[in-house]
């Protein structure tokens, strides 16, 4: 029975995955693609269902794991680093904030200014979504040529290694740029949004400058969406309907100076976010793939099928087939052992199966159990 | 006595039903259950010492019933089997091309089935048998012969200049489908378990093989001689004899290679063809087993280029 739970679990988890994979791509092809608000929620939505339940699983195995005094090995060698940071983090500082956004403040604000840096830093969190990646690895046994345990882990290993690498640099490069005022993603933009901001606060001890300027950037600027003077709005691009359809949590920059208040658009900020994601998100992709595709064949061919027909030829009786020594492989010393085998193992094994009287037995006492009575 | 022979009859009835022994042929399964007997019988004789079987009977005396059972439950499929094989599969026309002395065609083939019938009572020729008539049964001869006949090369050379056969290569693999039937004859003469006659690897004395000859050929008249001898040199070990026949030497190699014939292996990737690799072993074991190593290159390049 436990047995049957656990299988059920884990089959619920690679289904997870595979799932999770297909709205991490949804959730920032929507945002490039300018899909409805409505839909962006629901993906937000579903972003968190599944941050919960990886953050559920984590800690059910972190839990079972230390029941059983294998937390060390879990967290290491059983990659259990890579199931917190593709779950525990992104709940907390990337889908929790959003649904909470979402739900109970109706936009997520962003300010601008030294809160902006550290918020851009948390948001390069959800690029360890691309970690989950790496999980699954969990299903490669199901796929030709990897159904080995050896191969499974080495290609398990050059796969974190290389999709860690580049996860953590993309890390590090968003921590440089968001913590030093190095340039980054949308800096320009939001540079230009303070500009502009500041420009209309000098402009407002003059009315008639003031809403001449209003008018003049309503033209040469989209990007300034709403402006409220004491609480009243005297400009809004657009009817209220429209911002509720079109705009989402993290969709709005917005300024305050003493009785003026400025709300400006973003997403070509998010647009671009989501453009990086999403690079990011095919290049682990295609890496995954490429050791999928190119890497596992190449080590199965040169490892693992070889040493599987010397280990079945050891064990088995009537096994006695060679290992095909492909000849560009002839000198690796994989092959220089099955050379070994081929020419001097398998002969001698069939010179001694022959010189036993009794031949090889396909037949076992198993095998006749409804024969014999109790 | 009726009763445990029935007794007997079932169960062997059962054991060759298994599912394990479902792809082998009757010879094989036949030495599968004799081993399998053998191996287990410690296990298998206080079940079958008690009332639902033999009742207070010894080991000896039980595995006696089982293996008369046996044999008698596997003729009743093996001599007609054999029968069709001799009508059907061959052709014996290839006999005009043996001798110059006129060979009847039906005689022949009575002469075979009668004489297989009377060989195959004996242990020691049902063993050696096993291997030769899978050989047979699943034609493993033909695809290599026609490959012999296309190349040209060193067995064509022998079969043709050599031995001189002048005959095609249908004659020729009925030739030697012919000669794998009539391999274990020299059995017919071996005393006992045939030890004294035979070595390890199967290769049989010379001066036995030419005594068998001696009382075989006076045996079996419509049988051609020349038949007779290929098929009894097929026993002999090519490195001590230079000058036995080139079908002599491809019934001995396909006669091995049907010993341990699977029929359904499961070629693991990374791993050789199943023909390839038995070829490549018996050529690092051609000394032992007496063949001929130039035959065995041949034929290894052949399985090797079909992926045989």
């Amino acid at each position: 029975m436990n047995k049957k739970i656990t299988n059920f679990f884990e089959m619920l988890v690679v289904t997870a995955i595979l799932l999770v994979l297909i709205q991490m791509f949804l959730e920032d092809f929507a945002v490039v693609s300018g899909w409805s608000m409505d839909i962006q929620k629901k993906l937000s939505i579903s972003g968190f269902c599944f941050d919960l339940f990886f953050t559920i699983e984590f800690l059910t195995r972190l839990f079972y794991a230390f029941a059983n005094k294998k937390t060390y090995y879990y967290l290491t060698r059983g990659r259990g680093w890579i199931d917190f940071f593709a779950s525990v983090p992104l709940l907390m500082f990337n889908s929790g904030p959003t649904i909470f956004a979402l739900f109970f403040s109706g936009t997520a604000i962003l300010g601008i200014g030294g809160i902006f840096n550290v918020l851009k830093v948390i948001k390069t969190i959800r690029i360890a979504r691309v970690l989950r990646f790496l999980r699954i690895i969990k299903i490669f046994g199901k796929i030709r040529y990897v159904d080995s345990v050896t191969a499974q882990r080495h290609i398990a290993t050059v796969a974190t290694i290389s999709i860690t690498v580049i996860v953590f640099s993309l890390f590090g490069a968003s921590f440089i740029t968001g913590s030093t005022g190095l340039p980054g993603i949308g800096e320009s933009i939001f540079n230009h949004q303070i500009t502009i901001a500041e420009a209309l606060t000098k402009a407002e001890t003059n009315e008639k400058d003031f809403i001449n300027t209003i008018y003049q950037l309503n033209r040469l600027d989209d990007t300034l969406l709403i402006v409220k003077k004491k609480g009243t709005a005297i400009y809004s691009r657009y009817k209220n309907g429209y911002y509720r359809e079109h705009f989402g949590p993290g969709d709005y920059t917005y300024y305050k100076n003493q009785d003026l208040e400025m709300f400006f658009d973003s997403r070509p900020v998010s647009i671009q976010n989501s453009v990086r994601n999403l690079i990011f998100f095919f290049i682990i992709l295609f890496t995954v793939a490429a050791f999928l595709i190119f890497y596992s064949p190449q080590f199965a061919i040169t490892i693992t099928d070889p040493l599987h027909v010397m280990e079945r030829g050891f064990r088995e009786k009537d096994y006695n087939l060679e290992v095909k020594i492909p000849e560009k492989y002839a000198d690796d010393d994989v092959f220089r052992v099955a050379k070994l085998y081929n020419e001097h193992y398998l002969p001698l094994k069939d010179r001694a199966e022959n010189n036993e009287e009794k031949g090889l037995l396909n037949i076992g006492m198993q095998d006749i159990k409804d024969i014999l009575p109790d | 006595m009726a009763l445990e022979n029935e007794k007997a009859n079932v169960f062997i009835q059962r054991l060759m039903a298994n599912s394990a022994l479902k792809n082998l042929s009757l010879l094989q399964r036949e030495e599968q259950i004799l081993h399998f007997l053998k191996a287990n019988a410690k296990q298998l004789y206080p079940t079958l010492a008690s009332s639902s079987f033999f009742p207070g009977k010894g080991w000896n005396y039980i595995y006696s019933s089982l293996y008369n059972a046996l044999i008698k439950e596997i003729n009743i499929y093996l001599f007609p089997e054999l029968k069709t094989v001799i009508e059907s599969r061959i052709d014996f026309a290839f006999i005009h091309f043996i001798e110059e002395r006129k060979h009847e065609v039906r005689q022949v083939k009575n002469e075979i089935a009668e004489f297989l019938k009377r060989l195959l009572q004996k242990t020691e020729a049902r063993q050696s048998f096993i291997g030769a008539y899978t050989a047979v049964l699943k034609n493993l001869t033909e695809p290599y012969i026609d490959e012999v006949f296309e190349r040209k090369k060193y067995i064509h050379f022998e079969l043709t200049k050599v031995q001189k056969l002048t005959m095609g290569r249908e004659e020729v693999k009925n030739f030697i489908l012919t000669s794998l039937l009539l391999k274990p004859s020299v059995h017919l003469l071996t005393a006992g378990s045939g030890k004294d006659e035979t070595l390890a690897s199967g290769v049989v004395n010379g001066q036995f093989v030419d005594k068998a000859y001696m009382v075989l050929s006076n045996q079996l008249k419509s049988i051609p001689k020349k038949l007779l001898k290929a098929s009894l040199d097929s026993n002999l070990s090519f490195i001590e004899n230079k000058q036995i026949e080139t079908t002599s030497r491809i019934t001995s190699i396909f006669a091995a290679r049907g010993r341990s014939y699977k029929p359904s292996v499961k070629v693991d990737r990374g791993a050789d063809s199943p023909d390839k690799s038995w070829f490549n072993i018996a050529r690092r074991n051609y000394k032992y087993y007496g063949f001929d190593s130039t035959m065995l290159d041949e034929f290894y390049k052949i399985a090797a280029e079909n992926g045989w």
